[in-house]
């Protein structure tokens, strides 16, 4: 190796980099700091997935949260008490690049630097939320999140933040459920269980065997699938040579594609496949074509359900991107509560935000919500098939005329 | 001569450290995004010395701090959870480094003796790859994929985080300045230089060689475990993650690699370009800052200490910027 030998000025080049970094670092924050009475905005800060792994879902989340933010502004903005006035809101987004450390740090810099009022989640338990809900917690500024898995966030014991989600069982009772409203003869005999092996997909496959031996099922198949994996013909032969004929499938949206891919180069086809976290992507339609048609997957949301702004949600989402989506209601409602527990409060101090919110009950586009005392408010999980690139609502049957279509083998489709 | 050029670097040295002690209690340390950001360069500062000794001055590249960094974690988390440490415990932190270094002696007795250059780094690769999936796979001990989930509401105040960090990149810098100096520090010199002269001249090479990657190992693994106090969720795959080895290699060579003060100036620099590209243009960061890095090792490719020259800071700080090379 070439000697090194230390530079002129090299420290002070390095210092005075130092002490730009700290100017920036102090100016933005300084820049953001207002005085009570020239309150001009509500500021609401969000850590995204905009890079990294997350990236495709963050970017539905946010549109909702985008969207949602352009119609209180356009409706005039939140009427505050404590400033006598309507203020309107605006949205400080920091990519938190599919990570926890990097969303702990974007949250961070969105109350220390860019000096938000309180917060809206992000994406995933792992890496957006808990990390985001931790550090909210240890600067006492709301965090009001929704997409994490009730039991690790309950765990925490958070006094800061508030979750709008599904029940894990109830999600996962779904495809039984379904089943059971299957004519006699079309009754599923031999299901597979292919989940990802990884946070989510575990907790998953967990409750998937619980509830399998309530509703009288057993898994032919019960095996784990790598993240990134590029062949499962050796778990797509051993479940044809099974007589499969079932599939419930949690995976990344990459995943579920090359596994479905794979299965029609098999040759292997199942009446019923079910998929969760990526088979609701309008991705998944768009890369598989006709081969999508009868696969199901699970949501948040439907434009279909009859609630106020769903159908007008569903289509300003499809007028923009040329695709469905079975999540942005749900963001668009988490916004809804939060606009609404501000008025309710009619103060920006975190506390009493997130005490209005607990105390109230809300209309959203997912309907009616309360919050139990631990700070939790569930929806129920949907499960749609996709037919001609839209998703149908499958369940809840009391929201949906649709009738479930059960796939024929590749060659008849 | 010597001795004023000595006096000198230590009081400089002690200036900044200083300012650095004193720069918490000035502000409100829950208030004040610096504190924050001093927390985290004191994080790298700390990684990427550790990874300058085994590959700058020991001359053995290794992308295995990640590795490190996340076993740290768990230790402190696996000790914490079993109630044998406390939080914030310096018994927990010291566990952690001390069962990183165990391991880097392990494997590298392994990797050391039979593997050099590009082969031993990739082998340091695939270790951090075992270990996150070992600790996936590790049931209740190690919360498998979900991870560990500490009590946050420990948390009180940035300010220990800050003085912790501080202490351990301080004691990094401090151990591989005095390292550096005495005859270990000749001996990993000899060994980058020329292994079979080394050899020849009575060092024994896998020894030294261990010692190297053991001290970087115990760094990275104090540092994992102030880390995993802090976000009090361990997780496979945030605290396994590559960034942890790739970022360390990349502050050093931006700053001098094989030199005392490069990782350093590396650390602050980077971190300092990433918050301020995150923060002012959050949608294209990513391409801002691999410009900036493209950049620095296009027309500085030995590293922002090359500039060269003598000045009165070389003067004040000649073991920081001269290098062994």
């Amino acid at each position: 190796m070439k000697r090194v030998v230390g530079g002129k000025n090299v420290f002070w080049f390095g210092f005075a980099l130092i002490l730009v970094f700290c100017f920036g670092l102090a100016g933005a924050a300084h820049a953001k700091t207002e005085k009570k009475a020239d309150k001009k905005e509500i500021l609401i800060g969000t850590n995204l997935p905009l890079t990294g792994i997350l990236s495709m879902v963050g970017i539905e989340q946010r549109w909702a949260y985008e969207t949602a933010v352009a119609d209180i502004n356009k409706a005039g903005g939140i009427m505050v008490k404590e400033y006598g006035k309507k203020l309107p809101v605006k949205l400080v987004v920091a990519d938190d690049e599919s990570d926890p450390g990097k969303a702990a740090a974007a949250v961070e810099r969105l109350i220390k630097v860019s000096k938000v009022d309180m917060l809206l989640g992000g994406f995933a338990a792992p890496f957006g939320v808990i990390p985001g809900c931790i550090t909210s917690e240890k600067y006492k500024k709301y965090y009001h999140t929704s997409i994490c898995l009730i039991p690790p966030w309950l765990e925490h014991k958070f006094q800061w933040s508030t979750l709008f989600f599904f029940d894990l069982e109830q999600a996962c009772s779904v495809p039984y459920e379904i089943w059971g409203k299957l004519p006699a003869n079309e009754k599923i005999q031999k299901p597979a269980l292919i989940m990802e092996d990884t946070f989510d997909g575990r907790a998953f496959a967990g409750i998937f065997r619980k509830l399998a031996e309530k509703y009288g099922y057993k898994f032919v198949l019960d095996e784990p699938s790598a993240v990134g994996a590029k062949d499962y013909s050796a778990q797509i032969i051993k479940a044809k040579s099974l007589g499969v004929d079932a599939i419930l499938i949690f995976g990344a949206d990459a995943d579920c594609i090359t596994f479905v891919r794979q299965m029609k180069e098999n040759d292997f086809s199942v009446k019923y496949m079910h998929g969760w976290k990526g088979t609701w992507a309008g991705e998944f339609s768009q890369a598989l074509g006709k081969d999508a048609q009868y696969i199901l997957l699970d949501g948040f949301w439907s434009m279909d359900f009859p609630f106020p702004g769903s159908k007008e949600l569903g289509e300003r989402y499809y007028a923009k991107f040329k695709k469905y989506s079975v999540s942005v209601g749900a963001l668009y409602a988490l916004c809804q509560i939060l606009w609404q527990g501000i008025e309710k409060a009619g103060t920006l101090d975190s506390a009493k935000v997130r005490q209005a919110v607990l105390d109230n009950e809300f209309q959203t586009m997912m309907g009616k919500v309360k919050y139990d005392k631990n700070g939790v408010a569930i929806f129920v999980s949907t499960g749609s098939q996709w037919w001609d690139g839209k998703q149908m609502t499958v369940y809840p049957f009391e929201l949906t005329n649709y009738k479930i279509k059960l796939a024929p083998p590749w060659k008849e489709r | 001569m010597r001795k004023r050029i000595t006096r000198n670097s230590t009081i400089a040295f002690a200036i900044v450290t200083l300012a650095f002690v004193a720069f918490p209690l000035l502000v409100d340390t829950e208030e004040s995004y610096l504190v924050y950001f001093f927390f985290m360069c004191f994080i790298y500062v700390a990684l990427a010395q550790g990874w300058n000794l085994v590959a700058g001055y020991a001359g053995q590249a290794s992308f295995g701090q990640h590795a490190f960094f996340g076993l740290g974690a768990y230790i402190t988390a696996i000790t914490w959870k079993a109630g044998w440490t406390d939080f914030l415990d310096p018994v927990a932190m010291m566990l952690s480094g001390a069962g990183a270094a165990l391991l880097a002696m392990i494997i590298g007795v392994a990797l050391l003796s039979k593997l050099r250059g590009d082969y031993f780094a990739l082998g340091t690769l695939g270790l951090g790859e075992i270990l996150r999936v070992v600790f996936t796979q590790g049931g209740t001990l190690t919360g498998g994929p979900v991870g560990l989930l500490l009590p946050s509401s420990s948390y009180q105040s940035l300010g220990p985080y800050y003085f912790i960090a501080l202490a351990i990149a301080f004691s990094t810098f401090l151990f591989i300045w005095l390292l550096m100096r005495s005859r270990v520090g000749l001996a990993l010199v000899a060994i980058r230089e020329d292994e079979q002269a080394a050899a020849s001249n009575g060092i024994h090479v896998l020894k030294f060689k261990i010692l190297a990657f053991a001290a970087g190992a115990f760094f990275a693994g104090m540092c994992g475990s102030i880390y995993g106090y802090f976000l009090f969720h361990i997780h496979p795959l945030g605290f396994f993650s590559l960034n942890w080895a790739l970022l360390p290699v990349l502050m050093t060579v931006l700053g001098g690699i094989g030199t005392l003060f490069g990782p350093v100036l590396g650390a602050f620099v980077l971190t300092g370009v990433f918050e301020l590209a995150n923060l002012y243009i959050p949608e294209i960061h990513p391409i801002f800052s691999g410009l900036f890095v493209i950049l620095v090792m296009l027309f500085l490719p030995q590293g922002i200490m090359s500039l060269g020259g003598k000045s009165i800071v070389t003067r004040l700080f000649p073991f920081f910027f001269g290098s062994s090379k």
